[in-house]
């Protein structure tokens, strides 16, 4: 807000022109547009800096040149993924300050945040809401990339990192999942243990990473650890990928006219007004819906109704089918493998296969693969 | 929401009503600060630790009056408030807090000057918790202890 | 050595070496030594001699006990001959005694049980004659009358096991019934004008605890009135026993009123409000209902009995608005493990209560009656709290969706406003 001096007034300085002041005054001490340009890398903002000039003047420049405008569909998809992330991150950081990842002490640990810390309950219930919702975000941008065919070139890097994205919230959801430490919880990250390790290979690796197939005393900080520094660390690896890659591509286009464009000003509000509502839905989602969780986990009473969790179930009805358990596995982690893969694979194919093909094959495996979790569900019911 | 160039549908153009825009923007502003207080009021809410549930009418059993032997002193470890039980005779039994009003350090029963000292910086207190000697200046907050059905009784 | 043997000699040698092992075992069960065998009908040991040809029975279950075992034989008690299956024979000779008489049993027993020598290798007491002659038993028996019990009544003539065989007739289960074959019979009872303690006993919740729930810790007859010296109380003297047992309950006892006041009466102290033989478990009614058993309807004390019940009783309820708020709770769901805890606390101070209550002093008993009750108060409060949260939290909802749909409004006057001159 930079108010003119009203006339005949003393010549007040402003703030604002304080602040540009002292901006510059440690923009000789340090080159501060580096700083600022490490926001490009995570995509706030993702038009190149030079990182040479004085911050004042690349702010300027940003702020009147027009923006292609990606806060609306499709790109919104990839905007809620960064923005649900970082909301994850918040409420994850602040649950860890009340959290013991204790195996003796999760689940108090957790039900104090739940009862008795004031608006725990809402920062736990936005951290659990926040994960459905960013899985969601994340596979629903993966189907429209492939339903696209985005993953063509000069794509291919961003459809890997964007597949890779699905498959570590994945990882994220599941390591997450234990850490309230109740009964639901420990039971159904024992089985979902036990379906990874059907994988070869990968499998029993995995399993001696997060301290072996049966849950002890040791296995619940690993998994806190692999929750809340590495995978994250891992998955802001592929956003700024993600983006590196969107700075040399530029945002996708469905069609040949040039991509919308909007004024700095009204993508800021655009994407406040986002992050607001996004915000918003959450603590409605958290206020009327909330997340229970059940008793203490007891590793010597199974509940009913324990399940793996519900994107394991296709490969656990796999593994149902009386072969030896590695081959369910193998074909897991092929298909698994060769998802990112799949430009690499396509040009292996020599052009065979057209757009629509490939979209018909596309929705063939997912199917497959919903009917599978399915059958998954039935035979754990049964 | 996310239109391209459009008409500023703004406020009505600079100048003509220039007090009501200032009103209007300061109102947001102090709306949109509202924001930034509230959000530092939940943290500050949420990130005080929740009090510890006291236990009810903090009166606590210590145990029975034939365990403690006469000049022996025995610490309590009751919560953040331990305390130390004496049995001074036959028939009287002390209790004063265990932490030194110094520093906090947790302090010892001393047999043979029958008083209490504190490791950290020799900090002594007599048996009425009142400070002796040492960097101690406020006296020990002593508790009320009451001897029932030959049962020790202590009100923290 | 000459090359690898031919298939025919391996097959050979497979063969002997199974029969040689056959052969071996064979042997090596032929040789072990018979297992001993449990004393049975089958056996002839030399304690009965042949004394069983003519009465099998007493035989057989003469070698049961350890007597056979350890040098007794028939003739020890009985007398006689024991070589031969002649009547006339066996049932003659300096040392025949034939059937024993009830005044001759006791000495008898007690001319082998009251030497410390012979019971020394056995580490078995040997006061039992003496004190069997102090008690009832055998004070009449030694006026004569012969309608008492002496050692074989109750251990049985023949078949003497030790207490602790539970096939023994005075095993811990198996002594009220034993005692019970005079003092639970009821044409027997009515004739010596005693009580039917046994049937009585049966009712009793110390009789319940032995039979039904397998507490071999629960008193019997012997556990009050002693074994051998079994004498029924005097003024309230079996009463000390039942603090070997409730401690809690003696030792507030004792702080109360009641101990010197009933000693001076001559009163029974635990029997007279809780009975002897039938004593069923405290009903919490009972606190005020027994007070006007010795106490004036309109005293003091009977008035302190009523208020000592109300605080029971005050405390209780506190209890189980806390335990209904609790299962509120858990049909939201909300968490309520420790609520539980606390809960289950507060009934132990409560049941702590009940024993304190033996010190009929409204100071000692309300020490645990008010931390069950403020206990429970506290579960119930915080319970409500939550849920009254839960509610808060609906109706904030609304409040901030209005903040933030004006908010909204804010931002896209900001949006669609005409940008300054920069």
């Amino acid at each position: 807000m930079s108010a003119s001096p009203k006339p005949g007034s003393k010549p007040a300085v402003p703030l604002s022109e304080r602040l540009w002041r002292a901006l510059a005054w440690l923009e000789q001490r340090m080159n501060v547009t580096e700083l600022f340009s490490f926001l490009t890398h995570f995509g706030v903002i993702y038009t190149p800096i030079d990182t040479q000039r004085p911050l004042r003047e690349v702010l300027r420049e940003i702020g009147s040149k027009p923006v292609v405008s990606y806060a609306r569909w499709p790109h919104i998809l990839g905007l809620l993924t960064a923005i649900l992330f970082a909301l994850q991150a918040i409420s994850g950081t602040l649950l860890a300050f009340y959290y013991h990842p204790t195996a003796t002490m999760a689940y108090e640990s957790t039900r104090t945040i739940v009862r008795d810390v004031p608006l725990g309950w809402l920062v736990h219930q936005v951290h659990a809401w926040g994960s459905s919702l960013l899985m969601a975000v994340v596979f629903v941008r993966i189907v429209r990339l492939f339903w696209d065919g985005l993953y063509r070139a000069p794509r291919e890097v961003l459809w890997f990192s964007g597949v890779m994205l699905g498959y570590l919230v994945i990882q994220i959801d599941f390591t997450g999942r234990l850490l309230p430490w109740d009964i639901h919880s420990y039971w159904a990250a024992i089985r979902g243990l036990e379906v990874i390790s059907t994988v070869p290979v990968v499998g029993p690796v995995l399993a001696f990473v997060v301290g072996g197939k049966t849950l002890s005393q040791d296995s619940l900080p690993r998994f806190y650890v692999l929750h809340s520094l590495v995978l994250p660390g891992l998955y802001l690896a592929m956003v700024w990928v993600t983006f590196a890659s969107m700075r040399r591509v530029g945002l996708s286009r469905t069609d040949e006219a040039p991509p919308a464009t909007t004024t700095f000003r009204k993508h800021l509000a655009d994407l406040a007004i986002i992050m607001l509502l996004l915000f918003a839905g959450l603590v409605t989602l958290a206020t009327l819906f909330p997340f229970h969780f059940h008793g203490a986990a007891d590793p010597y009473a199974t509940p009913k109704g324990v399940q793996p969790p519900w994107y394991m179930l296709a490969l656990y009805a796999v593994d149902q089918v009386p072969v030896p358990g590695w081959i369910p596995g193998l074909l897991a982690l092929i298909v698994c493998l060769a998802i990112p893969f799949l430009p690499a694979i396509l040009k292996r194919t020599g052009g065979r296969f057209d757009e629509r093909r490939v979209r018909i094959a596309g929705v063939a495996v997912f199917a497959v693969w919903v009917v599978l979790s399915v059958i998954g569900v039935i035979v754990e019911r049964s | 929401m996310a239109e391209t160039e459009t008409t500023p549908a703004g406020g009505p153009p600079a100048g003509s009503h220039g007090d009501r825009r200032d009103f209007l923007k300061w109102l947001s502003a102090g709306f949109l600060g509202l924001w930034a207080v509230g959000g530092a009021g939940a943290l500050a809410a949420y990130l005080s630790p929740p009090k510890e549930a006291e236990s009810s009418d903090n009166v606590v059993r210590v145990g029975r009056l034939a365990d403690l032997h006469v000049g022996v002193a025995q610490l309590i470890r009751h919560g953040v408030k331990p305390f130390f039980v004496l049995r001074t005779d036959a028939t009287n039994v002390v209790a004063m807090s265990a932490v030194c009003t110094h520093m906090r350090c947790i302090l010892n029963y001393d047999r043979e000057r029958k008083g209490l000292v504190c490791p950290c910086h020799d900090g002594r207190f007599d048996l009425n918790g009142n400070p002796l000697s040492g960097p101690p200046r406020r006296a020990l907050p002593t508790y009320e202890v009451s001897v029932r059905a030959g049962e020790v009784f202590v009100r923290v | 050595m000459s090359g690898r043997p031919t298939p025919f000699a391996r097959r050979a040698a497979v063969l002997g070496a199974l029969a040689l092992g056959l052969a071996l075992a064979a042997a090596a069960v032929r040789s072990a030594p018979a297992p001993a065998d449990a004393p049975g009908e089958e056996m002839l040991t030399a304690a009965s001699g042949r004394c069983g040809v003519c009465h099998p029975r007493d035989r057989v279950a003469f070698e049961k006990s350890p007597h056979a075992t350890e040098g007794l034989h028939c003739t020890s008690c009985h007398g006689g001959n024991d070589q031969t299956d002649k009547a006339s024979t066996a049932h003659s000779g300096a040392s025949w005694r034939g059937r024993l008489t009830k005044p001759e049993i006791p000495k008898l027993c007690g001319s082998c049980h009251s030497n410390p020598k012979l019971m020394q290798p056995y580490d078995l007491p040997v006061d039992q004659y003496a004190l069997y002659q102090t008690s009832v038993h055998g004070q009449r028996l030694a006026k004569g009358d012969t309608r008492v019990a002496v050692c074989s009544d109750c251990h049985g003539p023949h078949e003497i096991l030790a207490p602790n065989d539970p096939a023994s007739s005075v095993y811990v289960t198996n002594i009220p019934r034993t005692c019970g074959r005079c003092h639970g019979d009821s044409a027997l009872v009515k004739a010596e004008g005693i009580r039917d303690t046994y049937h009585a006993y049966l009712t009793s919740v110390h009789a319940k605890q032995l039979f039904d729930a397998g507490n071999l810790s629960a008193p019997t007859c012997v556990s009050c009135h002693g074994v051998h010296g079994a004498t029924p109380p005097e003024g309230g003297d079996v009463n000390k026993v039942c603090g070997r047992c409730h401690t809690a309950e003696r030792r507030y006892f004792l702080a109360g009123p009641h101990a010197s006041g009933m000693s001076r009466g001559g009163l029974a102290e635990c029997s007279s409000c809780h009975g002897d033989h039938a004593i069923q478990a405290s009903v919490t009614g009972n606190l005020a209902a027994d007070c006007v058993e010795c106490h004036d309807k309109n005293s003091a004390e009977a008035k302190l009995g009523d208020r000592l019940l109300a605080d029971y009783r005050g405390a209780s309820e506190e209890i189980e608005q806390a335990s209904k708020w609790v299962d509120r709770a858990d049909a939201v769901p909300i968490e309520t493990d420790d609520f539980r805890a606390r809960v289950q606390e507060a009934r132990t101070y409560l049941r702590e209560a009940m024993t304190a209550a033996h010190s009929v002093r409204p100071d000692i008993m309300g020490s645990f009656t008010v931390r069950a009750r403020s206990t429970g108060a506290e579960v119930t409060e915080e319970i409500q709290k939550e849920l009254g949260n839960i509610r808060t939290n609906k109706l904030a909802l609304i409040v901030f969706w209005f903040y933030v749909l004006v908010t909204v409004g804010i931002l896209r006057r900001f949006r669609n406003a005409r940008p300054q001159g920069r």
